[in-house]
C-alpha cells in the first residue's frame, strides 16, 4: 500500500495510515510522486527543520505548492530560518526541485541507502507519531529494522569503566530479548551499546548526526559497517552527497528517543549530550530510565540528577529494566560450560557473578594466588564468561550470570 | 731520529691499538700532531711540552712531527698524552740508545708531568692485550681498572718521570695484582616489593619481566605506584655472570661511570633516564661516539618512567636494540655497533589526565586526546612490549598487608634465570624460531595458543611473545614442561586487554 491518497498522506482520508497520523498537514495538490519529490527537496534546505517544514506545508497546502511560492514567502513561515535558507530555496527553485529530489535519491542509492518520506509505509511508526517528526529520513541498511520495537541506550562520550560495563550489560540484555537497540554511534557509551547488541547477535540502529555517506565519528566507520551488515540500519536526517554541513547533534538526539519506546541514559555528566536525548524523550512522552552512579563520580552526575528529580526511573539491573518494559529475556541459559571449569575457574566466576571487581579484590575473595587467578581469568574471558574494561575491573558476562552460581563464594 | 710507542683509543665501547710515532728533524722549532687528531689531541702539544720540561727533560728546539696510526681512524681524547711525550723523548735521544721496553702507554699528562686517569682504561688495556704487548702502563689511579683485564702485566705510574725510569730500566714499576671480580652485594636504597600497596598483577608481571628479560608496560592513573613497582625491579636482578661483569664494566668504563677502586661491576645495571633525554643520550652517538643509556643498561634494565613523555624519535630509536640487542651508529667512517641488550621496564598514563579506563574516576580529557596521547607510542614499539598491565587505585587499602618482599621474589627469579642459562644460554625473551618451537611448546598447546589468539584477536608476533612468556611462567614455577595454565597466565598480560 502506498500511503498517499489524493487528499494527502496526512489528510485523514486514507484510513489505513492517516488514522495514526497527527493531521496537521494537508495533502499534496498534484500527484503523489511529485509531492514526495517536493518533500525530499524541501526538507533538504538548510534551516527548514521538522517544525518549519510542517508550518510551510500547512500554510501553502502542500510542499509542491509551497515550492511555487517565492522564497521570501516560504522563509517567512519558518520559526528559525538560516541566513542561507533563502539562497538555498532560490537555488532549489531555479534548478528545479524535481531534479534536486532525484539527485538526492540517487545520492542515497549510491551510498547504498534509501529515502523514506514521512508519508511512506516504511516510515517508522513511533517516529511518525511525533509532532516534530523528520519529514525525510535517509536509511542505510534494512529499513524494516526501524519497524521493530526499540529501546534507546545513550550516554557520555567519556565513560568510566563502570559506564561501559553497564552499557554492555543493558544493551546485551535488550538485544537478547529481541528488542532493537537504538543509539547515536558516538564514542563511549553509544558505541559500546551498539557493539554489545551486535555481540549478543541482536539488532541495532544508529542515528547519525551526519549524512549516511559520511559516517560520524569516522572512528566508528567499521562499527557502522557492521551494524548494516548484521541486519541493522543507519538513519540520518541529513541529505547525502553534500560536502558541507556540520553534524547536527540536537536533531539526531530527537530521532534517537523518537525511534524508541524507552530511553536509557547509562552514564552522563552534567551538560552531556545524552541529557538532551533524555529531555527529548520526556518531551515526546516516552519512558526515561537512568543508571545510577557513585555519588562522587562526575561521569554519573547527570544520571543521578535525572533520578533525583524524578525525571527518570532508576535502573537497578538489566533484567529489571526489561521487566519494567514488559519484556523478558528470550535466550535460555546453557549449563554445559560450567561442567568443564576447574575448581579455581568456578571459584573466580562465582565471585564475579556476585560482584565485579579488580584482580586485587578477587584475590582476597577467592584466596587464589595471582598466577592462578590470572590464568583462570584468561580462560573465562576466552569462553565469554568474563569480560574486563581496560584490564582493570572484571565482571561476569550476562551469559555467565544466566548460568548461575557455579560455586558459592563468601 | 724516529721513535715509536703504543697507545690505544676507544671506538664505541671497544679499545683499538694506536701506534704513536715521533720524528725529530732539523727545521724551525715546531710540534705537529697528524693522523686525524681531534681538538683534545691537538691540545696535547701544550700539555706534553710542559710535562716534559717540568720533569727535567727538554723539548728539542727542532721540527717535531707526531703521527698517530692508523691514520684514517679519528682520534679523540687525552689518553695518548703519555705515549706522545715518551715518543718525543725517544726521538730526541733522551731515553738513551738502549732499546726501551715494549709496552703500551695510557694516560693524560698534567702540566707538572703527573698522570691523570682517562675514561675507558679497561677497554684501552684490553686493546693493549690484543696488540700483543706484554705490559701496559696506566695512571696510578686506574691500576685496578686496567688490572681487571687478564693476560697482560699492568703497571701504575704516578708521572712521566716514573714512566721514563721504568722504560729505560732505571726503576721498574711494580706489576699490579689482577683485580678480582668482587662478590655480589645487594643494591642499597632500592624500594622493596613489600612496600607496594596491592597491585598483584603488576607485581607478578614485574617478576616475569625480570625473570625472562621480557619488556614490561604498566599503565594507570598517577600516584598508584607504577614508578615504585618499576624501581623494585632493581632489587630482583640476579648478579652478573663473571664474563658479563667484565663486558658491562668495560662499557661503564668508557662512559667514565666506574668506581676506579672497585672497577668490576657485579650488579646488573639499572638505568632510569629522565624523559627529557635526547636520542643521542638514549642510544649513543655523537661526534665521538659514546655509549647511550641503552648500552649502559646492557645486561640489565632500562627503565622509562612516563614513557609517553619521551621524545618520539628517542623511543623509536629503541626499536633496533629491543629487536637485536645492539645499537648500530652510522658514521661517515663506517658503522659502529654498541651492545645494548636490556630489559625494558616502562610506565605511562593512559591519557593526558590519567584517569582513562579507571573504574572510580571519569576521564576528563577532550575527545581523541587519549588516542593522540597513546599514538606517541608507535605500533612497532608497542608490538615489542611483552607484558602489559593496566593498573587502577587499590580500593582495599586497609585489608592489604603482608605483601611478599623482594627477597622472596628475587629467589624465584634467580632459579628461573639459572634454568634458562642452562637450557639455552640466553633469556627466554631472546628465543628464536617457529611458534612453539622457540619456547618448546607441545603441539597441543600451540593449537590452544592459536585458538586463544583468534578469540582475542592477537597478531602472530604477539603469539610468539606469549609463548616465550609462558616459558618464563613455567620456569618461575620450576617446571620444564609448559602447562595450559602457563599460557593462560601469559595471555593475561596481552596489550589488547588494556586497550
Amino acid at each position: 500500500m502506498i500511503g498517499v491518497g489524493t487528499a494527502g498522506p496526512l489528510g485523514g482520508t486514507d484510513e489505513g495510515r492517516g488514522a495514526r497520523r497527527l493531521t496537521v498537514v494537508p495533502g499534496p495538490a498534484r500527484g503523489a510522486a511529485a509531492e514526495r519529490a517536493a518533500w525530499i527537496s524541501l526538507a533538504s534546505v538548510p534551516g527548514i527543520g521538522p517544525v518549519g517544514f510542517a508550518a510551510v506545508v500547512s500554510r501553502f497546502g502542500s510542499a509542491a505548492a509551497a515550492l511555487d511560492e517565492s522564497a521570501g514567502d516560504i522563509v517567512a513561515q519558518l520559526p528559525r530560518p538560516d541566513p542561507e535558507t533563502g539562497d538555498a530555496l532560490l537555488h532549489l527553485q531555479r534548478s528545479g526541485w524535481r531534479r534536486i529530489a532525484k539527485e538526492l535519491e540517487q545520492a542515497a542509492r549510491r551510498a547504498g541507502g534509501t529515502v523514506i518520506v514521512a508519508t511512506d509505509a516504511a516510515y517508522p511508526e513511533l517516529l511518525a507519531r511525533l509532532e516534530g517528526r523528520p519529514p525525510v529520513l535517509y536509511v542505510l541498511g534494512r529499513p524494516d529494522a526501524l519497524a521493530h520495537p526499540a529501546v534507546a541506550v545513550v550516554g557520555t562520550r567519556r565513560p568510566s569503566g563502570y559506564g561501559l560495563s553497564a552499557a554492555t550489560d543493558i544493551a546485551d540484555e535488550i538485544a537478547r530479548a529481541g528488542i532493537t537497540v537504538v543509539s547515536g554511534l558516538a564514542l563511549g557509551i553509544d558505541g559500546r551499546a551498539h557493539l554489545a547488541a551486535l555481540e549478543a547477535g541482536g539488532r541495532t540502529v544508529a542515528v547519525l548526526p551526519s549524512p549516511i555517506d559520511r559516517v560520524y565519528p569516522p572512528r566508528h566507520r567499521e562499527l557502522a559497517a557492521r551494524i548494516v551488515a548484521e541486519g541493522g540500519a543507519l538513519v540520518s536526517e541529513a541529505p547525502p552527497g553534500r560536502l558541507s554541513g556540520k553534524p547536527d547533534f540536537a536533531r539526531r538526539n530527537r530521532i534517537i528517543s523518537g525511534l524508541a519506546q524507552a530511553t536509557v541514559v547509562v552514564e552522563a555528566p552534567d551538560r552531556s549530550g545524552a541529557l538532551l536525548t533524555a529531555a527529548a524523550a520526556l518531551a515526546q512522552g516516552r519512558e526515561l530510565y537512568a543508571v545510577p552512579g557513585p555519588i562522587d563520580s562526575i561521569a554519573s552526575r547527570g544520571c543521578n540528577r535525572l533520578i533525583a528529580d524524578h525525571e527518570a526511573e532508576l535502573v537497578t539491573s538489566p533484567a529489571s529494566l526489561l521487566h519494567r518494559l514488559g519484556l523478558s529475556t528470550r535466550n535460555s541459559p546453557s549449563t554445559h560450560v560450567v561442567a568443564t571449569l576447574s575448581e579455581a575457574e568456578g571459584l573466580v566466576l562465582g565471585a564475579l557473578i556476585k560482584r565485579s571487581g579488580s584482580i586485587e579484590e578477587l584475590g582476597l575473595r577467592s584466596h587464589l594466588e595471582t598466577p592462578a587467578l590470572a590464568s583462570a581469568l584468561t580462560l573465562l574471558e576466552a569462553r565469554g564468561l568474563v569480560a574486563s574494561y581496560g584490564g582493570v575491573t572484571f565482571h561476569a558476562t550476562l551469559a555467565a550470570r544466566r548460568i548461575g552460581h557455579p560455586q558459592e563464594v563468601p | 731520529m724516529l721513535s715509536e710507542m703504543l697507545s690505544a683509543t676507544v671506538l664505541g665501547v671497544d679499545g683499538v691499538p694506536v701506534q704513536v710515532e715521533a720524528d725529530v728533524a732539523f727545521g724551525l722549532p715546531s710540534l705537529t700532531i697528524v693522523g686525524l687528531a681531534g681538538s683534545a689531541v691537538q691540545e696535547a702539544r701544550e700539555r706534553v711540552r710542559s710535562a716534559i720540561r717540568n720533569c727535567g727533560f727538554e723539548v728539542p728546539a727542532r721540527r717535531i712531527t707526531v703521527n698517530l696510526a692508523p691514520a684514517d681512524l679519528p682520534k679523540e681524547g687525552t689518553s695518548y698524552d703519555l705515549a706522545i711525550a715518551a715518543a718525543i723523548l725517544g726521538a730526541s735521544g733522551q731515553l738513551g740508545l738502549s732499546a726501551t721496553r715494549r709496552c703500551a702507554l695510557i694516560g693524560e699528562l698534567a702540566l707538572d708531568g703527573s698522570l691523570r686517569p682517562v675514561p675507558g682504561t679497561l677497554a684501552l688495556a684490553a686493546a693493549a692485550r690484543s696488540a700483543d704487548v706484554g705490559e701496559v702502563i696506566v695512571p696510578q689511579a686506574s691500576v685496578r681498572e686496567a688490572a681487571s683485564v687478564r693476560e697482560i702485566s699492568v703497571r701504575g705510574a704516578a708521572s712521566l718521570g716514573e714512566t721514563v725510569a721504568h722504560l729505560v730500566g732505571l726503576r721498574e714499576l711494580p706489576a699490579a695484582e689482577p683485580t678480582p671480580i668482587p662478590d655480589w652485594s645487594a643494591p642499597i636504597g632500592v624500594p622493596d616489593l613489600a612496600d607496594v600497596i596491592g597491585q598483584p598483577l603488576a607485581r607478578r608481571a614485574l617478576e616475569i619481566a625480570i625473570a625472562g628479560r621480557h619488556s614490561l608496560a604498566l599503565s594507570g592513573p598517577p600516584g598508584i605506584g607504577k614508578t615504585l613497582i618499576l624501581r623494585c625491579g632493581e632489587g630482583l636482578l640476579p648478579p652478573l655472570e663473571e664474563g658479563e661483569a667484565v663486558e658491562v664494566s668495560r662499557i661503564h668504563s668508557v662512559a667514565g661511570l666506574i668506581d676506579r677502586r672497585e672497577p668490576v661491576i657485579r650488579r646488573r645495571p639499572f638505568r632510569a633516564p629522565h624523559h627529557t633525554v635526547s636520542t643521542q643520550a638514549l642510544v649513543g652517538g655523537g661526534s665521538r661516539v659514546r655509549p647511550g643509556e641503552a648500552s649502559l643498561a646492557h645486561r640489565g634494565v632500562l627503565m622509562l618512567d612516563e614513557m609517553l613523555q619521551f621524545r618520539a624519535d628517542a623511543l623509536d630509536a629503541l626499536r633496533q636494540p629491543l629487536e637485536s640487542g645492539v645499537v648500530t651508529i652510522a658514521r661517515v667512517e663506517g658503522a659502529l655497533t654498541l651492545p645494548a641488550r636490556f630489559t625494558l621496564l616502562t610506565s605511562f598514563n593512559p591519557c593526558p589526565c590519567g584517569w582513562r579506563g579507571s573504574h572510580r574516576h571519569a576521564c576528563l580529557c577532550e575527545d581523541g586526546a587519549a588516542r593522540r596521547y597513546l599514538a606517541r607510542l608507535s605500533g612497532p614499539l608497542r608490538d615489542r612490549l611483552d607484558l602489559w598491565v593496566a593498573m587502577d587505585e587499590p580500593d582495599l587499602r586497609d585489608e592489604l598487608d603482608g605483601a611478599e618482599p623482594s627477597s622472596a621474589v628475587a629467589q624465584r627469579v634467580r632459579t628461573a634465570w639459572r634454568r634458562q642459562v642452562e637450557r639455552q644460554g640466553v633469556g627466554n625473551a631472546e628465543l628464536q624460531g617457529a611458534l612453539g618451537d622457540d619456547a618448546g611448546l607441545p603441539s597441543r598447546l600451540v593449537g590452544l595458543l592459536r585458538q586463544r589468539g583468534r578469540r582475542f584477536g592477537l597478531s602472530p608476533r604477539r603469539l610468539h611473545r606469549v609463548a616465550r612468556l609462558a616459558r618464563t611462567v613455567a620456569d618461575l614455577a620450576g617446571s620444564e614442561e609448559i602447562r595450559q595454565a602457563d599460557i593462560d597466565e601469559a595471555l593475561a598480560y596481552r596489550p589488547e586487554r588494556t586497550a
